[in-house]
């Protein structure tokens, strides 16, 4: 059973729908493994392939972001700030990737920009 | 209210509870998910995964013995995913969920095969332009050479542009899980039960299976009678 949910989990890291983009942007831009990962969010191993198969929380309307998140972080038992962050990091490095940003520009301006936010569990764009 | 993947699966106080008989979701619970991925529940995909996965790859291995293993998990994978994106694409009034994968990635490991073939068809014309010079090495293998191939392959096409416009006026009118067992007809499969998982029929006993099985076989074979396809 894990074995082919993994698989599968690898797989949906290159659709921005899955939240396994976004995890992997994140554990990328942090410099974390799959270890490292895991104990960012707080969660069992086994949990890391469930939880990359979630669909990426969605930004509207307004609210329904944090309630996505808090949903998929109650059910896999994830800490919620990091899950919503780990999303937040992955929509800014796309929005730059789609803006032509070399992937070391992009990983500096979105540390640029999350120390002058601080973290929220609002997605861009959604009011805080 | 949670409860851990593959332990049953609670969302929405809406309880997804496995079958003792097939550890799968009972046709209640697959309602429920299949209404969460329409809902746009951003677990729901997870769960589908977590629940079929593992089954429908094994169901794919176990039907189609030649195929290699990773054509039946990447073909599960396939129709997995298809629904996590296009739920709308599946009609619970006409055909029940494991019904539904079952011929939905029975599909997608059609495509990986015709996939693979072109792949290595491909590979085979380049070898062939490559090995043409050496006419000798034909000339006790007929089969082999080149121009046979590809007149074979031209035949083979001929024959699918003649049976296309005939198959697609046998396939008017008919539902979903009918069209889908043409398709095995077409494919010359005799055994009952892939006709049984595409007509969403496996819950019943066996000898029932059989006869409604039959039943659509022949309406079917008529059809393509009528429309002068391969069984006409």
């Amino acid at each position: 059973m894990a074995e082919r949910l993994e698989a599968l989990a690898r797989r949906v890291q290159s659709d921005p729908a899955f939240l396994a983009a976004a995890l992997a942007d994140y554990a990328r831009s942090e410099g974390l493994d799959e270890h490292g990962l895991v104990k960012a969010l707080g969660c069992a191993p086994g949990q890391l392939a469930p939880l990359r198969l979630c669909q990426r929380p969605r930004a509207e309307p307004a609210g329904q972001f944090r309630r996505d998140v808090e949903q998929i972080a109650a059910r896999f038992g994830v800490r919620a700030a990091v899950l919503a962050e780990a999303v937040r990091r992955s929509d800014a490095l796309r929005a730059l990737r789609g803006a032509g940003m070399g992937e070391r520009g992009t990983l500096m301006a979105a540390r640029d920009r999350d120390e002058e936010q601080g973290p929220a569990d609002n997605p861009p764009g959604e009011p805080r | 209210m949670y409860a851990a993947p593959g332990n049953g699966l609670v969302e929405r106080g809406v309880s997804v509870v496995l079958s003792e008989s097939s550890a799968l979701p009972s046709p209640e619970a697959a309602r429920a998910l299949h209404q969460r991925l329409l809902d746009g529940d951003p677990v729901a995909s997870s769960d589908l995964a977590v629940a079929y996965l593992d089954w429908l790859a094994a169901w794919l291995a176990r039907t189609n013995p030649r195929d290699e293993r990773h054509l039946c998990d990447t073909a599960a994978e396939d129709a997995i995913l298809g629904l996590s994106k296009r739920p709308a694409a599946y009609d619970p009034e006409r055909l029940g969920l494991e019904a539904y994968l079952r011929m939905a990635a029975t599909r997608d490991l059609q495509n990986l095969r015709s996939r693979e073939r072109r792949h290595s068809r491909h590979r085979a014309d380049w070898d062939a332009v490559e090995l043409a010079p050496d006419a000798g090495k034909y000339l006790w293998d007929e089969a082999g050479d080149p121009a046979r191939i590809v007149e074979r392959r031209e035949e083979a096409m001929a024959n699918e542009t003649v049976l296309a416009p005939r198959l697609a006026a046998a396939r008017e009118g008919l539902s979903e899980a009918e069209a889908w067992a043409l398709e095995l007809l077409r494919q010359g499969e005799r055994k009952t039960a892939p006709y049984a998982a595409a007509l969403g029929i496996t819950h019943l006993p066996l000898a029932e299976q059989r006869q409604q099985v039959k039943r659509v076989k022949d309406k079917l074979k008529k059809r393509l009678e009528r429309a002068g396809g391969p069984h006409g």
